[in-house]
């Protein structure tokens, strides 16, 4: 019972967002030649019109395939780094101090040397999404590899553990959970960066569509685009906190 | 009996210091002793008085400032599967069931065994500390006497030739205290491992030991005594009253050999 009463609440929230904000649009809050476009109801209606004709699937696709793209090449990179950072105190020492530093930096301020290198286009844009997508993992990851409890370690060794038999059976899976608490973070900071990302002269994706839209004046569409980025990127949330949920071990 | 035995162990003049805020203080002092093989040996003394040190230094999990230490002749130059350690916490990896724990130690082995060879060789120790029925559970779903049964069939599975418990049973209570004792003595009669126990409860140093290390404050070696009490000693035989008067006697014996020692107030023995 108590979880019905929940459940409607997350809803309930979602409708009264809803409420004010076309009440803010009929009450042409958004000035007097915009609000109408700019009202939930008319992106609804377009969002519905883009689905249905295909533009949604033909800009969404690209933007998920380069987003995932970046994330599994950061992931390939991130986590052997994380865990030597996190389980050899030395390497951790050598790394700190420009991890910390690379990772305050927006990747949007390497775009222009992202297009010198890599010229305009596709690789430019997973270089920028690999580029934000790794710090969070890095550093997660190293944390969980880093509070691997002397124990086990102790443990492993007094059962004839070499460092590699330790790394595989106690220090990787002891770092999991953090390794899903980074790909959460690096996710969510992939699809936000994802829309400046592909405004970078790509021919598709979401960010390319806003700018589109724009250009269009179909202001009903724009704020149809940055509803599906809203909820793609939900979505994208919700498969992470079910991973989390079903690979963490609990102690 | 012990006293044909050869020696397994052989503990030469250790010392071990260490630097805690700059000082120096010593955590042993020339410790010599012997264990012999097949021996239960138990190690007691106040609280901080270097016990666990002294088990840490056998594990080849740290190493003597000064002296040595002789496993079968040869120095101990790190741990090694040959010493199960049983730490006073629990050491289960707390992602892994109770099965794949035990399973653990034959993943570091050099030659691959198959899914079922570690199986079943994993179950056999977990029905000889009777845990044979929660084989399935994570170590957040067991009681303290559960997860003390686990890291023994853990530790029993690497066969270590011998056992290095540290306080294992400090923290359970004191009826599934006794079954660990009975399961314990049973493990090492048939098993034939050479025990080296840390405990600050005397009656459970009495219970168990063939020889007692008693260590004093300064972290050297008070005394070391026999233990003459007939086995079995627990169970029916414990409520025999001639060896009673012998069980509270060589108690009173160990008791007024801690006594000695200075500073019983703050001594840890029970």
């Amino acid at each position: 019972m108590a979880l019905v009463a929940d459940r409607s609440f997350y809803v309930l929230g979602v409708i009264l967002f809803m409420i004010v904000w076309q009440i803010a649009a009929s009450l042409r809050l958004f000035g007097a030649d915009f609000s109408e476009a700019f009202s939930p109801l008319a992106a609804i209606l377009a969002l519905i019109e883009m689905i249905k004709n295909g533009e949604l699937i033909h800009h969404a696709l690209p933007s998920l395939r380069r987003v995932l793209l970046g994330l599994s090449l950061a992931v390939v990179v991130a986590l052997p780094i994380g865990v030597l950072v996190g389980y050899f105190k030395r390497v951790e020492q050598l790394t700190y101090v420009v991890f910390q530093f690379m990772r305050m930096i927006s990747p949007l301020a390497w775009m222009p040397i992202a297009i010198i290198i890599f010229g305009v286009g596709d690789v430019s844009v997973v270089f920028l999404l690999w580029l934000v997508a790794i710090w969070p993992l890095i550093l997660n990851t190293s944390h969980g590899a880093g509070r691997v409890s002397p124990l086990w370690v102790n443990m492993a060794k007094t059962m004839g553990a070499m460092d590699m038999g330790i790394l595989r059976k106690v220090v990787i899976p002891a770092a999991v959970p953090d390794m899903l608490t980074g790909l959460r973070l690096a996710v969510g900071v992939s699809w936000i960066i994802l829309v400046p990302a592909e405004m970078l002269g790509v021919p598709d994706g979401l960010g390319y569509f806003i700018l589109d839209t724009r250009d269009r004046f179909r202001y009903d569409q724009l704020m149809a685009t940055i509803m599906a980025i809203g909820m793609i990127g939900y979505l994208l949330d919700s498969a992470n906190r079910w991973l989390i949920h079903k690979f963490s071990w609990k102690n | 009996m012990t006293t044909e035995r050869p020696v397994l162990i052989s503990v030469r003049q250790v010392t071990k210091t260490y630097k805690k805020n700059g000082r120096e203080f010593h955590a042993l002092r020339d410790c010599s002793f012997e264990v012999m093989k097949n021996e239960f040996l138990v190690i007691v003394g106040p609280t901080g008085c270097g016990k666990s040190t002294l088990l840490n230094l056998i594990a080849g999990l740290d190493f003597p400032s000064a002296g040595t230490i002789l496993l079968n002749g040869e120095p101990v130059s790190g741990p090694g599967a040959d010493r199960g350690v049983i730490f006073q916490e629990y050491a289960l990896l707390p992602w892994r069931s109770v099965l794949k724990n035990v399973e653990l130690g034959f993943e570091f082995r050099k030659s691959p065994m198959s899914r079922n060879e570690k199986e079943a060789e994993a179950m056999k120790y977990l029905d000889m500390v009777g845990l044979g029925y929660a084989v399935k559970k994570h170590p957040g779903e067991l009681s303290g006497g559960m997860k003390r049964r686990a890291s023994l069939a853990m530790i029993l599975a690497i066969k270590p030739v011998i056992l290095l418990m540290d306080g294992a049973f400090n923290a359970l209570d004191s009826k599934t205290k006794m079954t660990m004792h009975q399961e314990i003595t049973r493990i090492w009669e048939t098993e034939k491992n050479t025990i080296v126990f840390v405990t600050s409860d005397l009656d459970e140093a009495v219970k168990l030991a063939d020889r007692i290390v008693v260590l004093n404050r300064e972290g050297s070696i008070e005394a070391v005594l026999r233990n003459e009490l007939p086995r079995p000693r627990l169970g029916s035989a414990s409520r025999d009253l001639d060896f009673h008067h012998r069980f509270i006697a060589f108690r009173e014996t160990v008791m007024n050999v801690i006594k000695k020692d200075a500073g019983l107030r703050t001594c840890a023995i029970s």
